[in-house]
């Protein structure tokens, strides 16, 4: 604020004859300063390597030694099914991830104005961005186990899905002898029964410790004349045991409920037993029967979904990395939202607007640049995605969740350290996300 | 004025009320919405935290939600055990060497050349610009050979500071994309006020935009910060061992490691968890300082 | 005054040179005592930079066996850096930028394959006579390449042991299988008591090219194997063809797998090995290397003999050596020749070096003159002494491979055989593949 500048020019001409204070050349110069220690830094490091690694994609794995290869390694690129499968892949994380951390980050911005907890809310939100990601991998992929006494996510499942259908008392048991055969999920035996007769119900595959409580030592009933009577039992004692008969040793199964088929098949009886495993059809008319145990006690309990098998790896790896990353994009937002002018808002609410039009038609359009912001840098951080992968998904999956910078990072870096297909794959990723680059520099150009 | 437009434009005050109403409704069940989130969106991480105060044979069988039925489970032993391993301490001291080092260094090379983009004119600088931000694509995996080439020529190869530069240099094209798309946002008046009155370009940076800035920066050094402090595959490249590549180092080939991963990335979160509880007190103070103009 | 200052000066210089004598005296007989054990060479000076894989309590074992290296060679200073299962591309990179380790320890014959053939690596003939003094003629090949001795391999694993919870075996009445017959019958005989037979650790393809390369080497001899390592045998071959329908036997039953087949490919080593040894355990037995026994005692509450015990791999047909080894281990390898590395290897060669580790457990070796004693418990003696005794030893097939074939996750053997668990009907369609991915390898 020098007194010379306040004589030098009157603020409103159009075309100074010598150069404004603050324009011209002295201003280009600030310029060039300014941005010299950047240019610096991005010309060594990151204008080099890339060009680098262009010229870098046209020779073979073993370096220049090895020789022009032309855009061979670009056909590598296309012709691997894993590649190819890391790019279908990519395509998957840029379409949804960038979006719904968006459109949480939002969400959660807009809702946490109105509460006074922001501050909790917004770091709770945000410490998963300050895990690794390759603690985080470690965490989900502890969560996502199949075995629901393992895994959070498959226990929660559980806990749900046996208040709705409870499992049976006998879920992994089979038949210990082929007279016993499944029948719409149950059990039946064969041989036809007549009143008087005995019918043996032989399973294994039981753990003892499985085995309901009351079990006791199993016993074949006598006949009872117009009865039929029998016994479940698990049938096996240490070393096998003789399949189908009951032997000192073996337990009888308590609490199943044996049906009791007649001629057509329908149930006409049905009772549980007892501690020995026996039980009784009392006064049975004359006919043929087959005795069965009905299929819910051979109801499976919920065995968990394989949220790291190869379908639904991907879905799995989405849910982790949106978990960490829509705390950065609520931070971001927040701070946009924080910097809107708030009379603009008070106008539009004066004006008589709700709040859902405020939101939509005010709020929105002007967090747009900061949106964008949000929504690009996450597409281009999705397309680097990398740790997580490594450490979440098993080795049987990492074929069906590679991505493309995990794959060139495969490539060059391990198995068969080719740095030429390495660096063609590095190359497709650039190209990749020059559109997205085209339609934010249009934005961009529209504001200017 | 105000009376007459009150008084003509009837509908406009009960709408008002209703809004009001709305709002006072819509208030409970957003903070039980917002409530059940906060929870669920913990899990992770409590799953975390509990897996290192567990003796490992406890977790590998069961899960770990069972410590809540048996408190006696936990103990510390991980913990200490891992404080006596001589390794730690130089690992956290160089991670904070690197985190600390190249988030300054991105904040002010991003704030002067994010600023020069804003508002300083010079031929072909939106192109320049264009030309910065197409750099966020570069994959930093692609550029570890060639730097690594380049530090051994040097002679810098695994120092802190090659890994600062390295850090500092891929979280350029972000950090002068976020303060430059805040700058604009400046009202241009303030700086054309303040040229008219003849500061020189610097003075305006340092007086005028790093305050008005102070939101966005204080978001920029959390980000890189963060991203820095947990990296592992930059610095386990270039031979550096901070804290994540100590981890790595412990993980014993043949057997689980959870015990050593969970206990010290747990120990490992508190720090930069503290950086983003300092730099929250900023995001309010820039706000009430860009309120009042 | 000056006299009494003469005498002060005088009496002063004496003790000094009294205390001078007496340092020098106490220095030689020092010397002379430690030189009646075994005579320090100070002579060789230098440092030593040791990169190696082995992290937490192994790093600490090994520090040991580097302070009795210093007891011999008091001047010379092993540096031990732990790099983890990393080792390959920290190699990889560190050569790249003309800046190795001197010495390094690495995991796949393979990798070192490899090295010798870009010219990293520096041979190690000046240890020669004192490795074939200590190790059998097998042993010492595993460390050639190209007619050259270049590694030595310092710690041994024994690949062929089965682990089995007591208790199961018990509840089913059956004893440790000694055949694949009696193996096959008692898994069906387990399965009926109520527990399923195999916990498999699908998700670390390595463990099921050891459940693999075991059953060919019991069906078809150390000579057959080596001949398919060296893919002197294709991939689609009958011998091939048997081997997998063996597989087949212990794979094929979704049911009588911990988990089912979705589970065991999502379970990892050593995840599968907890498994079998929880309480109740989830599955009976677990079929993998020597080095089971350190998950078991570090995170189960299992106690040896009574809870967990280990039978050699069962024999499967007659002719072929059922006492052959599959092994893998650490190679010790040389980036550079100096007399501080050469002293330092050649010492690594000698059964003193081992015994140090041997005594502390979780070590096996095949050095001649490790008698069985030095093991720490009858388990570990069970497992390590067979490494010495056993008349055919053989690398582990999958580490000999070029390692895009032989060790990448996802793909080559670990991704076909985790294919061949999600399908293990598909033999011929596997085979095809196999074949496929070692001819790209190996061209």
């Amino acid at each position: 604020m020098t007194d010379a500048s306040i004589t030098a020019e009157p603020p409103l001409r159009a075309a100074p004859p010598g150069p404004a204070p603050g324009r011209g050349p002295s201003r280009y110069r600030a310029g060039a300063l300014f941005l010299l220690p950047a240019f610096v830094l991005l010309g060594v490091w990151l204008l080099y390597p890339t060009v680098y690694t262009i010229v870098r994609s046209f020779f073979g794995p073993s370096g220049y030694l090895g020789g022009w290869v032309g855009i061979d390694n670009y056909k590598t690129l296309f012709t691997t099914s894993s590649l190819v499968t890391a790019i279908k892949n990519s395509a998957i994380w840029v379409a949804v991830v960038p979006a719904f951390v968006t459109a949480i980050g939002l969400i959660f911005a807009v809702l946490i104005e109105r509460i006074r907890w922001s501050v909790a809310f917004k770091t709770i939100i945000f410490l998963p961005m300050a895990i690794s990601a390759f603690a985080t991998g470690v965490t989900w992929r502890i969560m996502y186990q199949q075995d629901p006494s393992q895994g959070a996510i498959n226990a929660l499942g559980r806990t749900v899905s046996d208040a709705v259908t409870a499992p049976g008392v006998l879920p992994s048991a089979v038949p210990s002898t082929g007279l016993l055969q499944s029948q719409g999920g149950g059990l039946i035996l064969k041989t036809p029964l007549h009143p008087g007769g005995v019918a043996l119900l032989g399973l294994t595959g039981i753990a003892p410790a499985d085995l309901p409580t009351g079990s006791k030592q199993a016993v074949k009933p006598a006949t009872k004349p117009g009865d039929i009577v029998g016994t479940v039992w698990r049938d096996f004692k240490p070393g096998g045991g003789k399949p189908g008969v009951v032997e000192q040793g073996e337990l009888g199964i308590p609490g199943v409920t044996v049906e009791l088929h007649d001629a057509s098949g329908n149930v006409v009886q049905s009772t549980k037993t007892d501690g020995p495993g026996t039980f009784d059809f009392t006064r049975v008319p004359a006919g043929t029967y087959q005795a069965g145990i009905g299929a819910a006690t051979f109801a499976k309990p919920f065995g968990g979904y394989s949220w790291l098998g190869p379908s639904l790896i991907t879905p799995s790896l989405l849910i982790a990395y949106i978990w960490i990353w829509a705390g950065f994009s609520m931070v971001v937002i927040a701070a946009g939202l924080a910097a809107m002018p708030r009379d603009v808002l008070e106008a539009a609410r004066t004006d008589g607007a709700s709040e859902w039009q405020v939101f939509r038609r005010v709020t929105v359009p002007l967090l747009a640049p900061v949106l964008s912001v949000v929504f690009i840098t996450m597409i281009i951080n999705v397309l680097k995605v990398f740790d997580i992968v490594l450490a979440l998904a098993p080795e049987s999956a990492q074929a069906n969740s590679s991505t493309i910078a995990l794959a060139m990072w495969r490539t060059a870096f391990s198995g068969s350290f080719d740095f030429g297909t390495g660096s063609a794959i590095a190359v497709f990723l650039f190209l990749l996300v020059i559109p997205v680059l085209a339609l934010n520099i249009r934005r961009f150009r529209r504001e200017a | 004025m105000a009376t007459v437009a009150e008084t003509v434009r009837l509908p406009a005050p009960h709408e008002r009320t209703s809004a009001k109403i709305l709002r006072a409704l819509g208030k409970t069940p957003i903070q039980i919405l917002l409530a059940v989130i906060a929870v669920l969106w913990l899990v992770p991480t409590i799953g975390l935290f509990v897996t290192s105060i567990v003796p490992q044979s406890a977790t590998s069988t069961a899960g770990w939600w069972k410590i809540f039925a048996h408190p006696s489970l936990a103990t510390f032993s991980n913990y200490s055990a891992l404080f006596h391993n001589a390794g730690l301490t130089g690992a956290l001291k160089t991670t904070a060497y690197i985190a600390v080092g190249n988030t300054l260094l991105v904040v002010v090379v991003g704030a002067l050349a994010g600023y020069a983009f804003a508002w300083l004119e010079f031929p072909g600088r939106d192109w320049l610009f264009i030309g910065v931000v197409a750099l966020l694509v570069v994959p930093l995996q692609m550029a570890l050979i060639p730097t690594f080439r380049l530090y051994n020529i040097l002679g810098i190869g695994g120092t802190v500071l090659s890994v600062i530069l390295f850090h500092a240099a891929f979280g350029l094209p972000f950090a002068i994309f976020l303060l430059r798309n805040f700058f604009v946002g400046i009202p241009k008046d303030i700086l054309e006020s303040a040229r008219i009155d003849g500061a020189s370009e610097i003075r305006i940076f340092l007086r005028l935009i790093l305050p008005l800035g102070l939101p966005a920066i204080a978001s920029l050094a959390i980000f890189q910060f963060l991203w820095t402090w947990n990296d592992l595959i930059v610095s386990l490249t270039f031979g550096v061992t901070p804290i994540t590549v100590w981890i790595f180092s412990q993980m014993r080939e043949f057997s689980s490691s959870v015990d050593v991963v969970s206990t010290a990335s747990f120990l490992s979160l508190v720090v930069p968890l503290a950086v983003f509880f300092a730099f929250q007190r900023y995001f309010v103070q820039g706000l009430l300082a860009g309120s009042v103009k | 005054m000056r006299t009494d200052r003469k005498l002060a000066i005088r009496v002063v210089a004496g003790v000094a040179l009294v205390a001078a004598l007496a340092a020098v005296v106490a220095v030689f007989a020092g010397a002379s005592q430690a030189g009646a054990k075994t005579p320090a060479n100070t002579r060789v000076s230098g440092s030593v930079n040791f990169w190696g894989i082995w992290s937490a309590n192994e790093q600490t074992a090994f520090q040991k066996v580097i302070a009795g290296f210093n007891k011999k060679y008091p001047n010379v200073t092993v540096n031990y850096t732990s790099k983890g299962n990393n080792m390959p591309t920290e190699l990889a990179t560190a050569i790249a930028a003309g800046n190795p380790p001197d010495v390094a320890d690495v995991a796949q014959p393979g990798l070192v394959k490899q090295l010798v053939q870009q010219h990293d690596l520096k041979p190690i003939t000046y240890a020669k006579t004192i490795i074939s003094k200590n190790f059998a003629p097998a042993w010492v090949k595993l460390g050639v390449v190209n007619k050259k001795l270049y590694a030595l391999l310092y710690k041994a694993s024994n690949k062929s042991t089965l682990w089995y919870n007591v208790h199961s075996f018990k509840q089913a009445g059956i004893k440790a299988p000694k055949t694949w017959s009696q193996l096959t019958k008692g898994a069906k005989t387990i399965k009926s008591s109520g527990t399923p037979a195999y916990s498999l650790c699908g998700a670390s393809g390595w463990t099921l090219t050891d459940l693999f390369e075991n059953i060919y080497l019991r069906t078809f001899g150390p000579g057959k194997y080596n001949k398919l390592s060296a893919h002197k045998i294709k991939w689609t071959d009958k011998s091939v063809t048997k081997a997998l329908k063996e597989m087949k036997q212990v794979i094929g039953n979704s049911s009588n797998l911990y988990g089912g087949r979705n589970g065991a490919l999502q379970t990892g080593y050593p995840q599968c090995v907890d498994f079998v040894y929880s309480t109740p355990p989830k599955a009976a037995m677990v079929i993998e290397a020597d080095f089971v026994a350190n998950e078991i005692l570090q995170a189960t509450t299992a106690k040896p003999k009574k809870d967990f015990n280990v039978v050699p791999f069962p024999a499967i047909t007659k002719g072929a050596d059922a006492g052959a080894i599959e092994t893998s281990g650490d190679e010790i390898i040389t980036f550079r020749n100096t007399p501080a590395i050469q002293a330092f290897m050649k010492y690594l060669a000698t059964p003193g070096a081992a015994e140090i580790w041997a005594r502390l457990g979780g070590f096996g070796t095949g050095n001649l003159h490790v008698p069985a004693s030095v093991y720490p418990d009858s388990i570990t003696r069970a497992t390590e002494a067979p490494l010495t005794k056993a008349k055919a030893a053989v690398f582990d097939m999958s580490d000999e491979q070029p390692a895009a074939f032989g060790s990448t996750a996802g793909q080559g053997e670990w991704g076909l055989f985790q294919k061949f668990l999600q399908n293990p009907s598909a033999i011929k369609s596997i085979q095809q593949q196999l074949e496929a991915a070692a001819k790209a390898a190996y061209k």
